[in-house]
């Protein structure tokens, strides 16, 4: 593979130049494609679909861009095995079109993540993800550490994984659960938990391990210059932080 | 103490009922307008024909700049029309109610109705209603559809075809 | 039809005088918007002149859509921060959700149409009381946040600062200002006005459908409410549509970098207050031209509006753009097919609706006929209207008090102010961290920071002031107290203050007694500015905040302060650092209660501070020089509450990040609101403390030791942090 990453913008995205520019930086060979020329995604190795709004989040989050014409051709992709990615909204497009946790069939949900609780609202909030799987378990994932823990923001209404008791099992003997949220120094608890998403789930993978869907921010805390308690004297241009979960990234899309 | 049903919808444009149009054509659906509304299904102990009235006086639920207030002849949801409505939603009042009681109501359920009417204005097929729900409108690890009856027209062209 | 329109006879008959006939349907609702006060500030504007509006960062100064600061180099690219400032009061009274939505979107294309990108929002919010859960006040203080929260959120720009206070003075009148910024190459700019040679031209509209929502918009908003008048408002009711506006911001980026790559200047400005017809009559007139549109050309929602609400009616998410005609098919192409704009919205779409002329006439053409056919200039520019006003004066307090404070109560019952407990319930319901360029989150510190340009160490500070209690009791002093209080902010996190805005929120200018409000803080906002060496670039008025009673909102002048960094690396992070470290007060230290949360917590009385321009210029003198040797550990500007306040703050954003720290002082009386500001310093500072006052030193426990009361700081922040769970939960 030559490693090309799309990075997806449906109407109503809005994380994509910070996406793109921490891909690039961490090595990534990324450029961004429009919906209206979702021909060219067959041109790349691997999908990021970021953060944002496509379509408003109207009718269910993620619901109306999981049919946009673009998310034909990353179903087309991902069952031929090459690596998506989504970050927030991303994540939400992801499992509305039913390839997270992939227990179901294309463009038939088996979960959502829907209204946050216990109030349901927009919340925006530093938080922690940490490693939940073996990480070899994606190649998204094979270059962080064994329960490798990473900063990020959470920042949406709609974060809260919600899913029936017979799916949530099958999500967990699936081993479906790839970040769940954590305090800083790597240790659980309900504290740590942004939205009361089940079992603390922060990301999701599909079985193949290709797909993987990510509710907070990891691109937003990623440099220096965004840590509120970086070290005197850093470059505060230096990439850091959420950066290593990029890393990895576009080091599993170059395998 | 009896169960009602109350709609509001949008006097204002509705951007996301013609965002979920736009979709649902795409998806093959055949639909010509759609017409969303809040749907509070509601345990009503006070007067019947006072029950708009007291709706419209929580303004957090009812704002007459922007709404307009249908209390409807039967909790049900009508031809053309699916109701939305979110598993184990709770249904306190005062969590959906903008944290203000109404007097009379001691629970209410909220939806989201959704109506599909042709390009004449008639109520879609009640197999057209269900490909909607079942393509966009619901996602069933969350939520239940409840689907409105045959329309007079799906019905009269049915029993025209048999005739 | 004569009683939907504000025009006064008198101004109806210079028109007729003027056109040589009677007025046509349509050019009656076309003066009636541009000659509101909204659109032409007729009376507030020779008052506003008094404003310093020029000055060694100032790029663009007022008159256009926005103004520019000079921001900073980098790579031999001069950066400019372009700057809007704006109220949506009335609206948001109204429809409080849609009415803040639609004040985001209408700011933030104030600021895109000047070439820039959108990289920043404030929101100065005044509510009235909240505390009982079924008033309209709440509906409203909800509503607005959440109408903030969902637009902002949805085009992906961070929210960077705001306040909000809360006073039974806005129970019938709410204030919704909002502040945008963008980032542009200064070389770069798009000016809100047909560039020289444009007669040919074409005349672009780009965006929503027309509707006849928002029809009435200019006027309406020049009208006092009445409760009865809510519903009589609706069709003024503006539907926001953050989803077209994320799309259209982005097809105007890719049009910027056509225009950039042909090396074309044009003209581009948003649709505001009077819709079509001010929008376009603005942009060519300021220009030297004329123009012609056809109305039949307009993409509408409705078919068969009336040709006055298709010219003047408020429909959101829509600007102009003056084209060279040979550019045009471009342009469409990019808003129609690469961004699909028919397809995001029910007929949006970039459509070419006329042309520029060099006859100085605007006629709007219908269905065959002319509707519209009039002096431009005489539409736009001769509108005057001076009023009579009464001197202000300051409301002199009954008694002067200050009797010994107990700290051991009164630190509790003042954190939980609602002026001055946590904002984060609020805030939390905003995204601030969007698009990976925050340095300073919402909240973290006095003012958000950015850096704006990747790959670039510059960054650029915001924050926002405007103090009720204060406009209650004077309105000049309000005026200057925001302008100090705004810049102390942007200090306070490291930056160099570059210049300011201002939305002016007053009564009703027909009564002398209100008008005269608005006129004293110019003058305030003039005294502080010019003292400073600030200019305002860009700004706003907005009159006729009064409630059903005829009483006038307390006077509000509220400010924005933008500030350069020149090293992200050097912004002071939030909260205490170490224990140890001395804490300084550095500024006035008279001890005066007027205006205070402890005055009106203890009931008493006192005096207003005086305001001492030389040595508030010292101060921030000192507290500049500090964080650039790297001596300031840590600071807080000293607002509602006072020092100790400020002092706790920095505490319990320690105790947030973690740091278990605390402090002990000894000031006789902490709560006095005379500014200057708080500081951690080193103990082998450099700093030159003639003017600073040690008043206590960092502890290695989390605790504050005040005059000899005693705090857990995990307590204390709990007290703090509660009150407006409630309203936002």
């Amino acid at each position: 593979m030559s490693g090309r990453i799309a990075v997806l913008v449906f109407p109503g995205t809005n994380s994509e130049d910070e996406t793109l520019r921490l891909l690039r930086e961490c090595g990534g060979d990324a450029d961004l494609v429009h919906w209206s020329n979702a021909g060219a995604l067959d041109e790349y190795d691997a999908y990021v679909l970021p953060g944002g709004f496509a379509y408003e989040d109207r009718v269910r989050a993620g619901a109306i861009a999981a049919h946009d014409r673009m998310m034909d051709r990353v179903i087309e992709g991902t069952q031929r095995g090459k690596l998506a990615l989504g970050i927030c909204n991303g994540a939400q497009i992801l499992l509305e079109a039913g390839l997270v946790p992939g227990t179901g069939a294309v463009r038939r949900p088996t979960a959502a993540f829907t209204h946050n609780a216990p109030v349901p609202h927009f919340v925006c909030r530093h938080v922690y993800v940490k490693l939940a799987m073996d990480p070899a378990r994606s190649p998204m994932t094979a270059g962080l550490a064994n329960d490798a823990v990473i900063p990020a923001y959470t920042a949406n209404g709609q974060g809260r994984l919600v899913a029936t008791p017979e799916r949530l099992r099958e999500i967990a003997a699936g081993d479906h659960q790839a970040f769940v949220y954590a305090r800083a120094d790597g240790s659980l608890g309900d504290d740590a938990i942004p939205n009361g998403s089940a079992s603390g789930i922060a990301a999701l993978v599909n079985r193949e391990g290709n797909v993987l869907a990510i509710m907070p921010h990891p691109e937003r805390d990623a440099w220096n210059f965004n840590h509120l308690d970086r070290a005197e004297g850093s470059d505060p241009l230096a990439p850091s932080g959420g950066a290593v979960f990029f890393r990895s990234f576009v080091a599993g899309v170059r395998r | 103490m009896s169960e009602r049903a109350i709609a509001i919808r949008l006097k204002i444009p509705d951007n996301e009922a013609y965002t979920a149009l736009v979709a649902l054509q795409r998806l093959g659906v055949e639909a010509e307008r759609l017409e969303r509304s809040e749907i509070w299904i509601v345990e009503d102990a006070g007067d019947p024909s006072s029950l708009a009235s007291r709706v419209e006086a929580n303004e957090s639920v009812f704002n007459p700049n922007k709404h307009r207030l249908e209390v409807l002849a039967s909790p049900q949801p009508r031809a053309g029309e699916v109701w939305i409505e979110e598993l184990g939603a709770h249904d306190e009042v005062r969590e959906h109610l903008g944290g203000k009681a109404i007097d009379g109501i001691a629970r209410a359920r909220r939806c989201v109705g959704w109506r599909l009417l042709d390009r004449y204005g008639e109520p879609v097929s009640r197999g057209t209603v269900a490909d909607a729900a079942d393509l966009l409108l619901c996602n069933p690890a969350i939520e239940v559809a409840r689907l409105g009856p045959e329309g007079s027209r799906a019905r009269r062209e049915e029993a025209g075809d048999r005739a | 039809m004569r009683d939907a329109l504000a025009l006064r006879d008198d101004e109806l008959e210079r028109i007729a005088l003027a056109l040589g006939r009677e007025p046509t349907v349509v050019e009656l609702h076309a003066f009636d918007a541009q000659w509101s006060e909204h659109c032409s500030y007729k009376s507030s504007r020779h008052h506003l002149k008094k404003l310093p509006v020029a000055g060694g960062d100032v790029a663009l100064g007022p008159g256009e859509d926005s103004g520019i600061l000079h921001l900073g180099e980098h790579d031999g690219v001069r950066y400019g921060i372009v700057i809007a400032h704006e109220s949506h009061n009335h609206p948001s009274q109204v429809v409080p959700f849609e009415g803040a939505a639609t004040g985001i979107g209408g700011i933030v294309r104030d600021v895109l149409c000047m070439g820039a990108e959108v990289i920043g929002v404030a929101d100065p919010l005044r509510f009235g009381r909240v505390e009982d859960p079924g008033s309209h006040q709440r509906t409203v203080a909800r509503g607005v946040v959440d109408g903030i929260g969902a637009y902002g959120n949805a085009i992906g720009v961070p929210n960077l600062a705001g306040d909000v206070y809360f006073d039974e003075g806005f129970d019938d009148n709410a204030l919704v200002n909002v502040v945008a910024m963008g980032l542009v190459k200064l070389d770069e700019v798009v000016h809100s006005y047909a560039p020289p040679g444009a007669a040919g031209w074409d005349v672009v509209l780009v965006g929503k459908a027309t509707d006849p929502s928002g029809f009435g918009g200019a006027s309406f908003s020049s009208l006092v409410l009445d409760a009865g008048d809510e519903e009589a408002n609706k069709g003024a009711v503006q539907v926001p549509d953050p989803f077209l506006k994320n799309v259209l911001m982005r097809a105007s980026y890719r049009v910027f970098a056509m225009l950039r790559e042909r090396k074309l200047v044009v003209g581009f400005k948003d649709l505001g207050a009077g819709g079509i017809m001010g929008c376009s009559a603005e942009i060519v007139s300021s220009g030297g031209f004329g123009a012609q549109i056809d109305l039949d050309a307009v993409n509408v929602a409705v078919e068969g509006m009336p040709p006055e609400v298709v010219a003047v009616g408020e429909t959101q998410e829509r600007l102009i753009w003056v084209l060279p005609p040979e550019i045009t098919p471009e342009v469409l192409r990019i808003y129609n097919e690469e961004f699909t704009l028919p397809e995001i919205a029910y007929n949006a779409r970039a459509v070419r609706i006329g042309g520029v002329t060099a006859e100085r006439r605007y006629v709007l053409r219908h269905r065959g006929t002319t509707v519209m056919d009039v002096d431009i200039e005489f539409l736009t520019g001769s509108i005057r209207d001076e009023l009579p006003y009464v001197e202000c004066t300051r409301v002199e307090p009954a008694r002067r008090e200050l009797p010994a404070v107990d700290v051991e109560t009164l630190l509790p019952k003042i954190l939980a102010h609602r002026d001055v407990c946590s904002r984060e319930p609020l805030y939390r319901r905003y995204d601030w961290v969007v698009r990976g360029r925050t340095v300073l989150p919402r909240g973290a510190a006095d003012a958000g920071v950015l850096a704006p340009v990747p790959g670039a160490r510059l960054g650029v500070a915001l924050a926002v002031a405007g103090n009720p209690r204060i406009g209650r009791l004077d309105a000049r002093y309000a005026g200057a107290h925001a302008v100090l209080e705004a810049v102390r902010r942007v200090i306070a996190v490291g930056a160099r203050p570059i210049g300011l805005t201002d939305c002016l929120n007053f009564g009703n200018p027909r009564k002398p007694e209100q008008y005269g409000e608005f006129v004293a803080a110019v003058e305030g906002l003039s005294d502080a500015a010019r003292a400073l060496d600030l200019a305002f670039v860009s700004g706003n008025v907005s009159l006729y905040n009064e409630s059903k009673s005829g009483r006038a909102v307390p006077a509000s002048p509220i400010v924005a302060c933008v500030g350069a960094v020149r090293d992200v690396g050097h912004v002071v992070s939030p909260g205490l650092r170490r224990a140890g470290s001395a804490l300084l007060w550095i500024g006035s230290r008279e001890l005066a209660v007027g205006g205070s949360v402890l005055a009106e917590i203890a009931a008493i009385e006192g005096d207003l501070p005086a305001i001492d321009y030389v040595a508030e210029n010292e101060a921030m003198g000192m507290i500049k020089a500090g964080i650039a040797r790297g001596s300031v550990l840590s600071c807080r500007a000293v607002g509602d509450g006072g020092m100790l306040v400020a002092l706790a703050r920095l505490a319990f954003d320690a105790y947030a990040r973690g740091r278990r720290l605390g402090f002990e002082i000894d000031f006789a009386n902490p709560f006095c609101e005379t500014g200057g500001f708080v500081c951690e310093v080193t103990g082998d500072s450099e700093l030159d403390l003639s003017g600073a006052l040690r008043v206590g030193t960092t502890l290695d426990r989390p605790e504050i030791v005040a005059n000899g009361s005693r705090f857990g700081i995990a307590e204390l922040r709990r007290v703090w942090s509660q009150p407006l769970e409630e309203v936002y939960p």
